[in-house]
């Protein structure tokens, strides 16, 4: 897929004599094709050695369509998601909702969606460019005029090389340290990285590829040998069997798998997407804190929550626990910024003294600011 | 033939590859989606007897200088600062919500079982029998017992045997591990509430000697630095501090000593651990030999937010 041209205007096939006789007629309408066009070939320069299938109409016109679409899903959920988040922040209610909407920019929304979301978007990517390349590549070989080519096949068609190149590095800023290794053979996969690209001859290439593995070993050796006194079975199979995989992942599947895996895929895909999109629509746009609150000399007491506005005479704060308190500025005698308990660590291994759960942007930031003090506020109760 | 057969075995691979990737890949997403298995700092907090409560007391001795003293209404001493510091890690801080109680070295054990305080970092010695009593986090100190004389007798009392002598009068404080120590090297020893009794007996010419932790006695040696002095003698025996919690708060008990371990590993990687700057404050200037902080035993492994923190 990263080879093909993506420009709409490229040489346009010459054309068939027949229509498929499954062709649904509405989508021919659909498409505004004429009845009895004919049938163009394929755009797929990179399939010169499979048997030319058939499309059912203009690559061009497809392509636009199917970029269309791409393109108002990746502008277009990332926009909705940031509104539908304002109503779970408020708890539901109306006029919270209405109070933040109100003080919250869009710039700053989409800032704190970005950055909460960024590791959902990447994974959907690339999981799309994976399977689509691979399905891609095995619809490439089948014989003419079998079936469709699968939907992300398609996707993977139309989408520019460094789209998928981008999507790669976000997510190789963004996921965290553990789930890195399975990049890998999503990446070998996409790009379609035989190990024959690393030498034509078999025995350099095997020795390239057991010196390669052998340095990914040699870097995660102290990991995993954490990883097995503390028993954790899943942590060693993310981090050991991936690399051995990328090795095999590349190449194209046989026919009879193809369907089975493209539909079954993209559900996942899909629901794997709303799945994900759950938590991060609940995560808060706000920033935690707990604000002390007292008139001087008096007993205080700690809000827990995230400070909306502050202004002159108020200071908002949308309570943990629900509700909105407008606190008298004069009131406010202390605040603190808390983390969340969302946060906390699930596992207790690192990678060179880099957190297996941090992305390597948070791992990096920790270097640049590396004490981190909780607060006392933070411990008590909400 | 030969090539068929290999692209055949080779689609088998490629199918198995993104098989077991499409798997491994559904297990990652499930696995970030499940609870965290380890406990939390925040789940072990919730499960102690102050949770939720608005203030925290911890018992402290009010006259021990240098450990846990009171200078002008305000509570110092090494003591008070680690109870400071275990007391703003549990989410204590500041005197609204933190009140330090004084509490009788023979009334540690009973005002813990009682409820009157929810710690109790007060030269409190581990030991065997007291752990039938109440919970130790610890030990936090590691200190020896030792014999303090006024001026006079300085050349005098040099040995345990010189103790024995019923013509000096030695003193120590009741419920302490110094005076079952005395009984069992059978030195007749006077029995009072609290060292600080004896000091003042000391100076009042009723006793001759008093017997303590090293710390306390350096304490009170750093009060009069003219009228007494401490005499080196072998009892062999050290003596672990750690903080008292009621037996039945394991949770609390684990939490206390989570912190000092966080508190122990900082000064172990040269950073300025709360224990050594409470030790410099305090005890540092007056003790013969530096100290650095003993390992806490028994301490369990949990997570807090700052995890992820670098280690070095």
């Amino acid at each position: 897929m990263s080879a093909s041209p993506t420009a709409t205007g490229g040489p346009v096939p010459p054309p068939r004599p027949a229509v498929p006789p499954d062709l649904p007629p509405a989508e021919v309408d659909a498409a505004g094709w004429p009845a009895g066009v004919p049938v163009a070939e394929p755009a797929e320069p990179l399939a010169v050695d499979a048997e030319p299938g058939r499309v059912r109409w203009d690559p061009a016109e497809r392509r636009a369509r199917a970029s269309q679409s791409f393109w108002t899903a990746v502008v277009g959920v990332p926009a909705i998601f940031s509104v539908l988040r304002l109503g779970v922040e408020a708890g539901g209610e109306l006029q919270t909702t209405l109070l933040l909407v109100a003080n919250v920019g869009p710039v700053n929304l989409l800032a704190g969606f970005l950055t909460t979301a960024a590791r959902l978007l990447s994974t959907g990517l690339v999981a799309v460019f994976a399977l689509g390349a691979v399905l891609a590549v095995s619809a490439d070989r089948l014989p003419p005029g079998t079936r469709r080519r699968p939907l992300f096949a398609r996707w993977a068609d139309i989408t520019p090389a460094w789209v998928v190149l981008a999507s790669f590095l976000l997510a190789l800023l963004t996921w965290p340290l553990l789930y890195l290794p399975l990049l890998l053979p999503a990446f070998v996969a996409a790009f379609q990285l035989r190990p024959e690209r690393l030498h034509e001859r078999t025995l350099p290439r095997l020795l390239l590829i057991v010196a390669l593995l052998a340095g990914y070993g040699w870097l995660l050796l102290p990991t995993l040998r954490d990883a097995w006194t503390q028993g954790e079975a899943l942590v060693l199979a993310l981090l050991v069997v991936p690399p051995l995989l990328a090795v095999f992942v590349a190449g194209p599947l046989p026919g009879m798998v193809i369907r089975p895996l493209a539909s079954l895929t993209e559900v996942a895909v899909l629901s794997m997407l709303v799945w994900a999109a759950l938590p991060v629509i609940s995560t808060p746009v706000l920033p935690l804190t707990v604000t002390t609150v007292g008139a001087e000399n008096g007993p205080t007491e700690d809000v827990r929550g995230h400070v909306v506005t502050t202004d002159d005479v108020n200071m908002v704060i949308l309570q943990e626990r629900g509700g909105v308190r407008y606190v008298p500025v004069d009131l406010v005698r202390a605040q603190v910024l808390c983390p969340s308990e969302e946060e906390l660590p699930r596992h207790r291994l690192r990678v060179h003294d880099f957190h297996i759960e941090d992305s390597l942007l948070e791992g990096m930031g920790r270097r640049v600011r590396p004490v981190h003090r909780i607060d006392a506020a933070c411990r008590a109760p909400g | 033939m030969n090539n068929s057969f290999h692209s055949r075995l080779r689609a088998v691979a490629t199918t198995l590859a993104v098989a077991l990737t499409l798997t491994l890949a559904a297990a990652a997403g499930c696995d970030s989606r499940k609870e965290p298995e380890l406990p939390s700092v925040q789940e072990k907090l919730r499960e102690t007897h102050i949770y939720g409560q608005s203030k925290l007391r911890i018992g402290v001795a009010t006259n021990e200088p240098l450990m846990g003293d009171l200078r002008n209404g305000q509570h110092v001493g090494f003591d008070v600062e680690i109870g400071r510091y275990v007391a703003a890690s549990l989410g204590y801080e500041g005197d609204q919500r933190l009140e330090f109680v004084s509490v009788a070295t023979e009334d540690r054990i009973p005002s813990l079982q009682g409820g009157m305080v929810d710690l109790v970092v007060s030269s409190f010695s581990i030991t065997e029998e007291r752990k039938k009593l109440v919970s130790f986090a610890g030990p936090y100190f590691v200190t020896t017992q030792e014999v303090m004389v006024t001026s006079r007798l300085k050349d005098k009392i040099r040995t345990i045997e010189d103790l024995r002598d019923p013509a000096y009068k030695v003193c120590t404080s009741g419920g302490s591990t110094t005076e079952a120590e005395l009984e069992k090297r059978q030195v007749k020893a006077l029995v009072v509430k609290d060292v600080g009794d004896c000091v003042a007996g000391m100076r009042e010419g009723r006793y001759d000697a008093v017997s303590s932790d090293e710390t306390i006695l350096a304490g009170f040696l750093a009060s009069f630095p003219k009228e007494f002095e401490i005499v080196d003698m072998p009892f062999g025996t050290s003596e672990l501090l750690g903080i008292g919690v009621p037996i039945g708060d394991p949770a609390l008990r684990d939490l206390v000593a989570f912190f000092l371990q966080k508190s122990y590993e900082q000064g172990r990687n040269g950073q300025a651990s709360p224990w050594q700057t409470a030790y410099n404050r305090t005890l540092g200037p007056w003790l013969r030999a530096e100290k650095r902080q003993p390992q806490p035993l028994d301490v369990p492994k949990l997570v807090d937010f700052d995890d992820k923190a670098p280690s070095k």
